[in-house]
């Protein structure tokens, strides 16, 4: 949700408690209003009868009070709601009500004056209409101020959002636009910071890589160049053969396993970062012309039920993840074995006949996981790391202890 | 056939250098970018052996640059150990016409000169024989005398490599590595290897020639033709 539409929906919210608050405050001060109105009306016409009785010593008329009752006494005025029938409407009406004494020819009369009072009903009715004028007026206001105002405080803010979106790590350092507020100042320089810090890293990561690659490639080249010589010059030294073929043999392995280790760290640092559209489906077809003689020498049957599929993805990395896979079906197969290979839009799998295996196959997808036969264990490591970078789901089940299938669920 | 090795450590250097002599090539060396670009420009070259990473004030890629305007019929091979698929890429734009990832080995890196010079002058040259064996490379066939063998493509590509290579050793790693390239691996699990060689050796002495694969207890395989 955008901030403006949640910053008005949360206002607009806050205003109902408000509101609602006011209006009983609005209704208690009505009421409370027209009461010390009517009891100073009364009052008036109390003292304005009494001067009245004290100067003609005259009785008011019967028709301008409520009611006189001789013989009746109140030590002080006394005032009072009472509700009335009021016959044209039938119904009964709310009074104020003033009761005072006159002694006249030394007899006491009481006086009883009444004045009509605001009903609830009447209040109520007040209060919603108030309380709507302003509703409406408050909304309204509301929304043009904020719609206005914040539009132009938080632009700032949506320009810094809009660089770190297209910012890309290759690139250079995205420059934000000066604030004079506080916060997105501050917001400004960490985040200028912190992208500072993340590029050095990558850099520094991505150097090392190259540096230690090629320092370790070089000496391994001269390592094997020279027992290739020692080999072809102690053909008839065959004692000598067998420590010289370990050391080419291991060579070439640790260089295997520094270029995996490498493609590990490479894909961690994020340096794959040329997606594309990648067919899948070409992929599978053309990783299996690779293995096709390997299949038919160790007497593999293969089943392939391959659609269309495309994914997001960088093309070097997607046909690392194919080739990783199918070598590994192929890899630790059995003579007269089978490969299972089904690809669709939401899953890529692989099943194949391998040894008897009794352990955790997520154990697997660990580095060097598995020293035996000379297997490095790395590639199925690479395998779940690219999984990882696109958020795609991996299984490694095994069915009858013999029956590995590997699965990969496409983020859709 | 001339050929400069352009390479900035001197023991590997020495070592390609020691092969290529071996192989009678003339080769001259060169250590560092100024020393490359001097010799570029004083001698003529067949091909160039050149390395990425290079001290002195420039690359590999620039010594490619200078090369294919100043004398585009050189042939190039990149020696690099980074094994960066844009770094590549960006070494067969400029003109290079192979890149060898390092580690290699030495018998590779022969294979790879000797099939930059058929393509270079194939006049004539695309032709291999050894013994009562023929290989045209240009139409990725085999002879032994008159009879064609029908080869796979991994046979094929031994059998190439081979002939390369006569009377060199060659280890079970380097044929794997020559084959299948990155997915070498595969050949630890079953003796892929074996079984090609097999499968070869049975083709070329069905047509009546003798075993020119003499296997090398413990390393690999030797080729040798009377």
């Amino acid at each position: 949700m955008k901030l403006l539409r949640r910053t008005l929906i949360a206002t607009t919210l806050w205003l109902i408690p408000i509101m609602l608050l006011g209006s009983f405050f609005v209704y208690f001060m009505i009421e409370y209003i027209s009461h010390e109105e009517t009891d100073e009306f009364l009052t008036y016409e109390m003292e304005r009868l009494i001067d009245y009785h004290e100067k003609y010593n005259n009785l008011p008329e019967f028709s301008t009070v409520a009611e006189i009752i001789p013989d009746t006494k109140y030590n002080k005025p006394v005032f009072k709601d009472t509700l009335l029938l009021e016959p044209g409407d039938n119904e009964m009406v709310p009074y104020r009500e003033l009761r005072f004494s006159i002694i006249h020819n030394n007899t006491d009369f009481a006086v009883v004056l009444r004045h009509l009072l605001l009903g609830s009903d009447d209040i109520a009715e007040g209060t919603i209409f108030i309380i709507i004028g302003l509703l409406l007026a408050i909304s309204l206001s509301v929304i043009i101020l904020i719609n206005l105002v914040a539009d132009k405080i938080w632009k700032p803010f949506y320009a810094t959002l809009d660089r770190l979106k297209s910012f890309k790590i290759t690139e250079p350092l995205p420059k934000f636009t000066k604030s004079k507020i506080d916060e997105f100042e501050t917001l400004n320089l960490t985040l200028g910071t912190l992208l500072k810090q993340l590029a050095d890293d990558y850099r520094n990561n991505k150097e090392f890589n190259e540096n230690a690659s090629h320092e370790l490639q070089t000496h391994l080249a001269i390592i094997r160049a020279n027992t290739e010589k020692l080999l072809a010059t102690n053909q008839e030294n065959e004692d000598n053969i067998p420590p010289i073929t370990k050391i080419h043999s291991a060579a070439s392995q640790l260089s295997q396993i520094q270029k995996s280790l490498l493609l590990l760290s490479k894909i961690s640092n994020r340096e794959y970062s040329n997606i594309s559209t990648v067919d899948l489906q070409s992929l599978v077809k053309s990783s299996l012309e690779t293995f096709a003689e390997a299949i038919s020498l160790r007497n593999i049957s293969l089943d392939t039920t391959l659609d269309t599929c495309f994914i997001d993805a960088d093309a070097g990395l997607a046909g690392i993840l194919i080739n990783n896979l199918l070598k590994n079906a192929v890899k630790h197969n059995i003579s007269n074995g089978f490969i299972r290979i089904e690809l669709n839009a939401q899953c890529f799998s692989v099943a194949n006949s391998g040894d008897l295996f009794d352990g955790d196959p997520s154990a697997m997808f660990e580095r060097f996981s598995k020293g035996e036969k000379g297997n490095t264990g790395i590639g199925l490591a690479i395998v779940k790391q690219i999984c990882e970078l696109y958020e795609f789901h991996i299984e490694y089940s095994i069915k009858d202890k013999n029956i590995h299938k590997i699965s990969i669920f496409f983020r859709n | 056939m001339k050929v400069l090795v352009i390479e900035d450590n001197p023991k590997l250097l020495e070592a390609i250098a020691e092969t290529l002599v071996s192989e009678k090539y003339v080769c001259e060396t060169a250590l560092s970018y100024p020393e490359a670009h001097e010799k570029i420009f004083l001698y003529r070259y067949d091909i160039l052996v050149v390395d990425i990473n290079l001290p002195g004030g420039g690359s590999g890629l620039d010594i490619i640059r200078k090369i294919k305007a100043h004398e585009p019929s050189t042939g190039i091979i990149v020696i690099s150990a980074r094994n960066s698929l844009e770094n590549k890429i960006e070494g067969l734009e400029l003109g290079a016409d192979d890149y060898l990832t390092k580690p290699f080995d030495m018998a590779e890196l022969v294979a790879r000169i000797k099939a930059l010079l058929r393509r270079r002058n194939f006049m004539g040259s695309d032709k291999i024989s050894m013994g009562n064996i023929s290989i045209d490379t240009a139409n990725r066939e085999v002879w032994v005398d008159n009879n064609a063998l029908e080869l796979t493509r991994s046979e094929y590509d031994i059998l190439l490599f081979f002939s390369s290579n006569p009377g060199r050793v060659l280890t079970r790693e380097s044929i794997a590595e020559h084959i299948w390239g990155d997915n070498m691996d595969l050949a630890d699990s079953f003796d892929f290897i074996y079984s090609h060689i097999k499968n070869l050796r049975k083709k070329i002495t069905s047509k009546g020639a003798t075993d020119p694969i003499k296997a090398v207890y413990g390393v690999g395989y030797k080729f040798e033709t009377e």
